[in-house]
């Protein structure tokens, strides 16, 4: 498996992982009576903003620590340069991303209009965006193997 | 209409310049050998630009390294 193979791998299971432990947690706080976030429509704005600076601080201890254990076990110490294939490959990837969140973002929309609560929306953004990482991810790991 | 794909003759070309290897080429032309591993296996093609670059590395014009080619059932268009 190739460097940028296993670099997306990792930011999968991290997504997962880190989006994961902190709606668990918010979702305790929500249980506890701490907040009401089916009504508390400011208290989101706050939610994410922090979800945001958590995530980046995350990501990159786990970037730090994946390549420190890539380079031990590989005995590679550089990174491969990102050359015309790698970014034709995140072009593509990133199309499928966008393709996938302004899905859920319609989704989140047509929620509304048939009478959903408003949360929704918010649900409805939080879950696209994390499946259009996803989706980023894995269709690199597919052009990657399957060519592109 | 049949599939259109550009093949090479790359890992030829390697070996009889000395035997060079994937990486050696790759520094040469400035890519990864991940993108030289993918070219000769026919799973990317290379720009115009990089293609020119390989085929200087062979002392090469471009059609004697890579040449175009329709999948079966289409080779008389």
């Amino acid at each position: 498996m190739s460097y940028r193979e296993k670099e997306n791998l990792v930011n999968i299971f991290s997504g997962l992982l880190i989006t994961g432990i902190y709606a668990w947690i918010i979702y305790q706080k929500q249980l506890a009576g701490q907040f009401d976030l089916t009504v508390n429509y400011n208290k989101w704005g706050e939610i994410l903003l922090v979800f945001m600076g958590v995530s980046i601080v995350a990501r990159i201890i786990i970037y730090i620590v994946f390549h420190i254990i890539n380079a031990i076990a590989t005995q590679a110490e550089d990174i491969p340069k990102e050359d015309e294939r790698d970014k034709l490959v995140k072009l593509k990837s990133t199309r499928n991303s966008h393709y996938v969140f302004s899905g859920g973002f319609v989704l989140g929309i047509l929620a509304l209009a048939i009478g959903m609560p408003i949360y929704w929306i918010f649900v409805a953004f939080v879950v696209s965006a994390l499946l259009s990482e996803i989706v980023d991810n894995a269709s690199q790991i597919y052009y990657y193997r399957r060519g592109i | 209409m049949g599939k259109k794909v550009i093949h090479n003759n790359i890992r030829q070309l390697r070996f009889s310049k000395d035997e060079m290897t994937q990486q050696q080429l790759a520094d040469e032309v400035g890519v990864s050998r991940q993108t030289i591993v993918a070219i000769e296996k026919e799973k990317y093609s290379p720009s115009l630009e990089l293609a020119f670059r390989i085929a200087r590395v062979f002392d090469r014009s471009l059609e004697g390294v890579f040449f175009y080619q329709q999948g079966e059932g289409n080779n008389n268009e």
